[in-house]
This record gives structure tokens, C-alpha cells and sequence, in this order.
């Protein structure tokens, strides 16, 4: 399990002369900090890691927006339409994207959005939509209704009482779905390539697939990267951990 | 499509788009000419005329990026009112992004095309044929043959290349020298002094096999190189008598010795191995012999020591003859460009004789303009074996490689296919000829339709 | 009662609108190609062609062979993930010193990108300068080098590992986040009548979960069974078309260049 964690980690600690030795060292002669240097320092990488940490983040909070009220609408209302609604949201996760790819790049391209930083967001948001309102429509279901009646028979309306009585008894079902979200987002790789042409709006994946060149992989920056970019999805997830695990608990048996 | 949804979209949308303008904002230096903020090229036509020139490249690697950055930089010191963006897609997606925003007509007015892409955005009208340009340049009597020859297509010019590849042996001097062995000059001794070399306990072999993507690299120089004197150079793909290279004698018996370089002189693993994987097993060790590139030399300079590796000319087949080819990348035009005469001015200022050569040094490349070759430079090193093979050119013939052909992007899919299989005994190398041949076939019936 | 109507459309609204026009309008764009002679080579004659890409896909000997593949791999990625996560839910879930680091490095391989799993493996693998060849030879397991992703015979199964590896995270994460939700009484319960640690198992926890592990593995398996970037990084359904996948297959077949060109990550390699 955790093997190719180390072996990347050694590797982005070996100098890069020393990477490809025969015999296989499995720990480093020498120790060098310079793969991580270098991808500051020639790579950017504190711009990719910004980008990367605002597209994400901003996508995943729309995507929870959204699919809080898509959610909830699902979750506590019949009306016509009902079940094919929620299959539509359940076939995208069959779909695969790569097909749509050349599609997507002729929509954005005439909406003069390639280039721009909302195409991603955009994008990142859409995605993340149908599985987020899946997952969200399963805590919303564990929730008794009788919780927002009662506060609408103190006088609240139906959105006052799902921001101030529902939402706060949810946190833990949308701290887990953002984080899904934002892992996805932040890994995401063939639209960003696509849809972004400046160095200085470039995300982070992209720049780790700039490091597979034609007869070489560069792997003392791909392993610095790769480590890098583990590091904040990790922390997130530990940060969050308690969330995700009460959150996924409820929103996995009933979604 | 866009007023539809900031209408319907209930304000949600709209602040998510006023949030995302904000912070599109922020991005450091985009400043100035407006950067990705939406209006394009439509400001362009009054006051001074600033022009602004977006260049794409294909073969992006970073040293590489900043040698273009640092002539495009150049580039703009002496034109001031032009200035020039560098888009540097990854490697690996570069083409297909570059496909994507010509057929979307995006800003692009510079493109590095290839020779393994020139003929396809030709046929679907992408790119301007340079000749009117070409005309008015001073530089262009220098321009080598061959250059020429690798952006055209029908007799038009359509990219002037930024350097040239042209394969060349690579060996391990040490293993060499240790074991008093020559250096290969035929197939038949890479054969029989790799099998000297190979020691599978040891993890050594004697040649840096690449059955993966590209294969076809390897299969293609050997059926060449058996045929020798009988292929028709300018297409050639096919013999002198019309019936193709892979459907004589001889290219069964250059299968035949592949077969056997295969089992006896490479590691099993390399079937399924590409650029990356071949390359590596030479740099680390693994294997004594590799055809490639000299873009490669790059690499080898910077991940061995000196003194363990040298280069030789490309090996011959038993009637004394190979045939090479030069292949290469350069600057075009878009067909869509709106400042098609700015966009001439950066690639002759690319292409200029000593920017070209030196950054075909800094590369590893042949450089364009055959004054280029008397430098000191590539008389010495790695760079000798490619003038020596251009020198006789009586041994090498220099051929066409197949590239007007529509089939030429599915080929390496397919000959690297059926050869993997035939590799695995699935196929005989027969059958195996047999789909080659066919596949040739009807792609030259599909071009004389 | 028109309150309800516009609270109900105005919540869906944007969620249906942006999945409709951004998911499924270019995913049809694309399925339309696959009835077309898309060939990068001519984008200006593309014409219909009906079953004609179809029927060359299903014509074509790899095709059961592809179908066999898919089989092995939805099945023993999904058992071993499943199983895998599943002990390590369980020995994760009473705490103890340390185990937020512990479930850090659960949790990593999740965190990775799809072509970033591609790459590592296939650089693991490599039998001259792989790690794996390496270690299991200076361990004695075996005595000559073994070519993971080139041998027909290991291929598919070194694929498939690294999928296993790849997807063992999410089943720990959502077993675990299950385990932790069992109410103690009913281990209470159990432990009066004397039922030991498996039996507990089998007839409590197990029960008790096994919603989330049918959502779970039904997730799962939609995934597994779709998602080729595994496949496309490690071997790209080499050598010779025998790690070919059904969805990697068909998108080779139905899709020319065109647009699989953009999925090929780490294959043009």
C-alpha cells in the first residue's frame, strides 16, 4: 500500500544524477532538497499550487451551492419528472468524458472563454454536480422532515428553515462532498490542459504532465510534485476526517 | 448559449461569474494587451498599431521552452510594437491542443508543426503556405535541401523547421573497449555483437529494443535498409516496381534477423517499451545500443558520464546501403492569423542563420542553413556521424518518408500491432508482412482515387 | 401550491441547466462522431456511416477478448479492493496512537491523479529498471527478471493491481466511516449471548453496513468498469491489444484519433 509513496518520496530526495543508478538504492546517498528547488524555482510551482488551490476551491463551493438546493428539492419533494431526473443524474457517472472533450473546447471557445480561469470553474462545477447532489440527497433523507416543520410552524419559510435549522445538522454530509469534490477538481487534468494557454493561469496537473517529455520522464520533479501535491488533499482529509467519516456514514446507506 | 444560462441561471450564476471575473484578475502579469479576458484580436486596427502574436509549441520540454522564451524576448526588444505570448502545452497533449484551437480558429498565429502533422493541417486548410513570404528572404538561398524538403508538401512550402532530426547509432564505448569488441556498422552485427554483450543475470543487453509505440521506427529503417537500392526514394513506401517494401525477400529476411535481435540481444520487457522507456534502459545501463534521435543527446549528456557512450552512423543492410531520412519541427502560419506579415517577420527572425544554430546546439539538432555546417561545432562529438552520413550520400540515401499519406497517423498503430504479436508468436512474420503490405496497398489505391 | 412549483424549479434549475448543456449536449456531440468517418486527417468530409465503426469493433478478434478482460478486471479489482478496504476499515476503526497517520496513508492513493497512478506504476514495473523486479529479486522470490506489462501472461494482471491499489482507498474510507456508525449496543448485545469476534462479524457489523456496501461496490463497479486511464497509462492495451479493456477498446475503435487522442495520456510515450 504505502510503498510507492515511499519510493516517490525517496526519489524526490535523490539528486538528480543519482535517480536512474544501477544498482537501485533504496535510500538516498545523499540527500538534496534541489527537485524541490527546482520546481519553485524554474517551474512556478507556487503559481500552479495558487491557481490550483482557487479553481478548486471556488468550483467545489459552487458545486455545493447548487447541489445543496438540487439536493434537498430531490430529497423532500415528489413531482412529475422525479425519477428521470434523478436517473439523468445517475447516468453521467457512466459517461466517459474523453468523448466530450472536443465538443466542450468548441462550446468554450465560442463563449471566448478559453484562456480564462471560468472555463475550468465552470467545468469543475458541472462535473461535480451529479455525484454531489447524489451524496447530499442521502443526508437530506436522514434528516427527519418534522425538523424544518416545526420551524416553519414558527414562522420561518421553507429557505429561511433550510439555511438555519437543516443546513447547521448537515455540516458534516457537506464538509464530506466538498472534499470529494475538491479532490477531483484538484487532480483534474485533460480540461485544464485543453481549455488554459498562459503560463500564469496554468493549474497544477498540467504542470506535473509537463514534466513527461519526449524520451524522459523528469522524474526528480515528478516525485517533488507528485509529493507536494498529496500534501493539501491529505491535510484536508485529516483536518476533516471526523466530517467525512460521520458524512459518508449517512450519505452512503441512503444514497 | 451564454446569454441563456446568465438569464435563466437565478443569480447563483451570476455571482459565480462576477466571483470568477474578480479573481481572474488577479493572476499576476496579464496586464497590458488584455490578456485572457474575453475581446481577443478585436481591438487591433487603430492608434499605433500594437500587434499582438500568439505562438504555440509542440515539442515542449523547459530547457527548451526558455531557449524560445529568451529569442522571442529578443524578438520583441526590436520590435516594439509587437509583442509575442509562448503557449507551451505539455508535451504529450501539445498536438492534439494545438488541433483543438485551429479548428476552433483561436488565437493562434505562430504554430510549431511537425513533420508527422503538416500534411493533415494542410489537407483540413490550417496552415499558409510561406512561399509569397519566403520570397522577400534573404536567408532563404542558405535554407538546406532537406529543411525544405520537410515542410513541403506539393510543392509548396508550409513550415520552416527550427532544427533536424536524423537518427543515428548510439553505443556504450566502455562495454566496447572493455571487451575489445567494433563498433556495429550492419544489422547483422548489431546483432551479433549485442549478443555478445547480453547477459540477462546481469541485467545487460545488447540493444535498447522499442516494440511499444514507434516500432515502427526500427521495422521501417531495417525493411528500408534490406531493399536498399531497390526502394523508390520519393515514395517510399513502396519499391521501384510499384509493389511495396514490405513484400519482398529481403524484408522477410530483415524480419527474420528483428526476430532474432528481439530474443537474443534485448530485454523481454522492451515489446511493450516506447521512447521513454528505451532511452532510460540505455542511460541506466540496461542495454549497449540505441537508435535515435540526436535530440537524445540532451539527455544522454546530462545523465551518464562522459567518455562511456559514443555515436555512429545508422547500420547497413547486406548490400552496403541504409536509407535515411530527416525528420523535423518548425514555424508556421496559421491560415486563420490576422497578422500574417508580423507573423513572418518573428519565424525569419527564428529562423535566422546563428539563432538557428545556436539553438539547434543548445537542443541537439541539425541545424537549417547549410553554412551552419562548417561550424566547429558539429565537426566534432556526437554531431560527426550525422555529417559523415550526409557526406555520402551514395550509402545513405536520403529518402521521403511517407507523410502526404492520410495513413501515415494510423501506421505506427498498426505496424506496431501486428509486430508485437509477431514478437509474441501470435503471427508469422509473414502474415505479419502481409498486413503491412495491404495496409499500403490500399492507401495508395485511396491516393490515386 | 405555485409557491411549492417555483421552489421546486428555481432549486433544480441550475443544477439541470448546467449539467444539460455542459454534460450531456457535448457527450451527444461525441456520440454522433461515433456514426461518423471522423478521420483527423479530413475534418471537412465527415459523413455519416451508420454501425459501420461498430461493426468493426465487434468484428474484430480482440473484441471477445476484450470482454474477457473486462470481466477479470470488474471482478478481482472489485473483490481484492473490497476486501482490502475492508480489513483495513476494521483495523482501523477503535482508535489508537497514531491513527490519523495511519489513515493519511490509506487515504493517499486517492489523492493522486489517474495519469500520475500510470506513470508510477508503469515506472515500478519496468522489469530492467523497475523497482518491483528489483525488490522481489534481492528477496529471492523469484530468479529471473519478470516483464510485468509485456509478459501476456502477467499483463493483465499487473494492470489490474495497480487498479486495486488505486481504488482500495475509497472502499476503506466509506467502510470505515460505515463501522464507526454501528450503534456499541448492539455489540453489547452480542457479546451477552457469547458470540465471538468472527460471529460478531458475520452477524452484526456485516448486517448493519451492508447498505453502504452495495451503494459502495455499485459505485465502484460503474467506475471499474468504465474508467480505461489505467489501462491507457500502463500499457495502453498492448502488448499487442491483450490488456484491452471493453471501454478502452471500443473508444479505440469507435473514436479515431480525432478525439481519443485526448484521453491518450502517457500513450504517445
Amino acid at each position: 500500500m504505502v510503498f510507492p509513496l515511499y519510493w516517490i518520496t525517496i526519489t524526490s530526495l535523490k539528486p538528480q544524477k543519482d535517480i536512474f543508478t544501477y544498482p537501485i538504492r533504496y535510500w538516498p546517498e545523499r540527500i538534496s532538497f534541489e527537485n524541490y528547488e527546482s520546481i519553485f524555482r524554474i517551474s512556478k510551482f507556487h503559481i500552479y499550487i495558487g491557481n490550483s488551490l482557487m479553481i478548486s476551491i471556488v468550483a467545489s463551493l459552487i458545486v455545493i451551492v447548487i447541489a445543496v438546493f438540487s439536493a434537498y428539492v430531490m430529497a423532500r419533494y415528489r413531482f412529475r419528472g422525479h425519477g428521470q431526473i434523478m436517473l439523468g443524474f445517475f447516468a453521467t457517472q457512466m459517461l466517459p468524458g474523453f468523448i466530450s472533450l472536443s465538443s466542450l473546447y468548441m462550446m468554450m471557445s465560442s463563449m471566448n472563454l478559453i484562456n480564462n480561469r471560468f472555463s475550468l470553474i465552470l467545468m469543475y462545477t458541472v462535473i461535480m454536480i451529479p455525484f454531489s447532489t447524489i451524496l447530499l440527497r442521502g443526508f437530506f433523507q436522514r434528516i427527519p422532515s418534522s425538523l424544518e416543520e416545526a420551524a416553519m410552524m414558527d414562522g420561518c419559510s421553507r429557505i429561511s428553515a433550510l439555511f438555519r435549522v437543516i443546513i447547521p445538522v448537515m455540516l458534516p454530509g457537506i464538509a464530506s462532498t466538498f472534499i470529494f469534490a475538491f479532490v477531483q477538481n484538484w487532480n483534474e487534468l485533460f480540461l485544464a490542459v485543453m481549455f488554459i494557454d498562459d503560463e500564469p493561469l496554468k493549474t497544477l496537473p498540467v504542470a506535473m504532465n509537463s514534466f513527461v517529455q519526449k524520451f524522459d520522464v523528469d522524474w526528480g520533479a515528478m516525485s517533488a510534485g507528485t509529493v507536494l501535491s498529496v500534501i493539501p488533499t491529505v491535510v484536508l482529509f485529516a483536518v476533516a476526517q471526523r466530517f467525512i467519516v460521520e458524512g459518508l456514514t449517512q450519505g452512503a446507506e441512503k444514497g | 448559449m451564454k446569454r441563456e444560462w446568465l438569464t435563466k441561471g437565478k443569480g447563483l450564476l451570476v455571482a459565480a461569474s462576477l466571483l470568477a471575473g474578480l479573481l481572474a484578475g488577479c493572476g499576476g502579469n496579464e496586464g497590458g494587451t488584455g490578456g485572457g479576458s474575453g475581446d481577443g484580436s478585436s481591438s487591433g486596427g487603430s492608434g499605433d498599431e500594437q500587434i499582438k502574436l500568439r505562438v504555440v509549441e509542440s515539442l515542449t520540454s523547459p530547457n527548451r521552452t526558455a531557449l524560445i522564451q529568451k529569442m522571442l524576448d529578443d524578438f520583441q526588444a526590436e520590435n516594439p510594437n509587437i509583442k509575442v505570448e509562448l503557449i507551451s502545452p505539455p508535451f504529450d497533449q501539445a498536438d492534439n491542443k494545438i488541433r483543438q484551437m485551429l479548428s476552433a480558429k483561436e488565437d493562434v498565429d505562430v504554430l510549431e508543426v511537425r513533420d508527422l502533422t503538416v500534411a493533415e493541417f494542410v489537407n483540413n486548410g490550417y496552415i499558409e503556405p510561406l512561399d509569397s513570404f519566403t520570397s522577400g528572404w534573404s536567408e532563404f538561398d542558405t535554407l538546406s535541401n532537406v529543411s525544405k524538403s520537410v515542410g513541403m508538401i506539393k510543392d509548396k512550402l508550409y513550415f520552416i523547421p527550427n532544427g533536424l532530426y536524423q537518427r543515428q547509432l548510439f553505443y556504450r564505448k566502455d562495454w566496447l573497449d572493455e571487451k575489445g569488441l567494433k563498433v556495429p556498422t550492419t544489422y547483422e552485427e548489431l546483432y551479433e555483437i549485442g549478443k555478445q554483450l547480453t547477459d540477462p543475470a546481469n541485467n545487460r543487453f545488447g540493444f535498447s529494443f522499442r516494440g511499444g509505440p514507434g516500432s515502427q521506427g526500427v521495422t521501417d529503417a531495417m525493411v528500408l535498409a534490406y531493399n536498399g537500392d531497390k526502394v523508390n526514394l520519393e515514395d517510399a513506401q513502396f519499391l521501384k516496381d510499384g509493389s511495396t517494401i514490405y513484400s519482398s525477400p529481403e524484408a522477410k529476411q530483415a524480419m527474420e534477423l528483428y526476430l532474432k535481435i528481439y530474443k537474443e540481444t534485448s530485454p523481454p520487457d522492451s515489446i511493450n517499451w516506447g521512447f521513454q522507456e528505451q532511452v532510460q534502459a540505455f542511460t541506466s545501463g540496461v542495454t549497449a545500443f540505441l537508435l535515435q534521435d540526436p535530440d537524445v543527446i540532451q539527455v544522454l549528456t546530462e545523465k551518464m558520464e562522459e567518455g562511456t557512450w559514443a555515436t555512429a552512423p545508422m547500420p547497413l543492410g547486406p548490400s552496403g546501403k541504409a536509407l535515411i531520412a530527416a525528420g523535423g519541427a518548425g514555424w508556421g502560419i496559421a491560415a486563420h492569423s490576422e497578422h500574417k506579415e508580423a507573423a513572418w517577420k518573428l519565424i525569419e527572425f527564428l529562423s535566422s542563420e546563428p539563432r538557428n544554430t545556436q539553438f539547434s546546439k543548445d537542443f541537439g539538432m541539425v541545424p537549417i542553413h547549410s553554412t551552419a555546417a562548417e561550424d566547429e561545432y558539429f565537426q566534432s562529438g556526437p554531431y560527426k556521424t550525422l555529417l559523415e552520413m550526409t557526406d555520402k550520400p551514395d550509402i545513405f540515401l536520403n529518402y521521403k518518408p511517407p507523410y502526404q499519406y492520410p495513413g501515415t497517423g494510423q501506421w505506427s498503430q498498426v505496424s506496431m500491432e501486428s509486430q508485437q504479436a509477431m514478437l509474441m508468436n501470435a503471427k508469422t512474420i509473414d502474415e505479419m508482412l502481409a498486413d503491412w503490405s495491404a495496409y499500403w496497398e490500399e492507401e495508395k489505391a485511396k491516393m490515386n482515387k | 401550491m405555485n409557491n411549492r412549483r417555483i421552489f421546486i424549479i428555481g432549486s433544480l434549475l441550475p443544477a439541470l441547466l448546467l449539467v444539460l448543456v455542459f454534460t450531456y449536449y457535448p457527450f451527444f456531440r461525441g456520440v454522433v462522431m461515433a456514426f461518423q468517418n471522423v478521420q483527423i486527417f479530413d475534418m471537412r468530409n465527415i459523413e455519416f456511416v451508420g454501425l459501420q465503426n461498430f461493426e468493426k469493433a465487434f468484428n474484430d478478434p480482440k473484441f471477445m477478448s476484450a470482454l474477457k478482460n473486462s470481466a477479470l478486471w470488474v471482478f478481482f479489482s472489485l473483490v481484492c479492493q473490497f476486501v482490502i478496504g475492508l480489513t483495513l476499515a476494521l483495523l482501523l476503526r477503535k482508535p489508537f496512537r497514531g491513527r490519523g497517520v495511519y489513515q493519511g496513508f490509506v487515504f493517499y492513493s486517492w489523492a493522486l491523479s489517474g495519469f500520475l497512478i500510470g506513470l508510477i506504476w508503469k515506472w515500478m514495473f519496468n522489469s530492467q529498471i523497475g523497482v518491483i523486479n528489483d525488490l522481489l529479486l534481492r528477496i529471492g522470490l523469484i530468479e529471473e527478471r519478470i516483464g510485468f506489462l509485456s509478459d501476456p501472461k502477467w499483463a493483465m494482471f499487473s494492470v489490474i493491481v495497480a487498479n486495486i491499489w488505486y481504488g482500495i482507498a475509497f472502499f476503506a474510507i466509506m467502510l470505515l466511516a460505515a463501522l464507526q456508525s454501528v450503534p456499541a449496543d448492539l455489540y453489547e448485545a452480542a457479546d451477552i449471548d457469547g458470540a465471538g469476534g468472527v460471529r460478531k462479524l458475520l452477524n452484526v457489523t456485516l448486517p448493519y453496513i451492508m447498505p453502504t456496501i452495495i451503494a459502495t461496490t455499485l459505485l465502484r463497479a460503474i467506475w471499474i468498469f468504465n474508467d480505461p486511464t489505467i489501462i491507457y497509462g500502463l500499457t495502453n492495451g498492448g502488448p499487442a491489444g491483450r490488456t484491452h479493456i471493453l471501454s478502452s477498446f471500443m473508444l479505440d475503435k469507435l473514436y479515431t484519433a480525432a478525439i481519443t487522442a485526448g484521453r491518450r495520456l502517457s500513450a504517445s510515450l
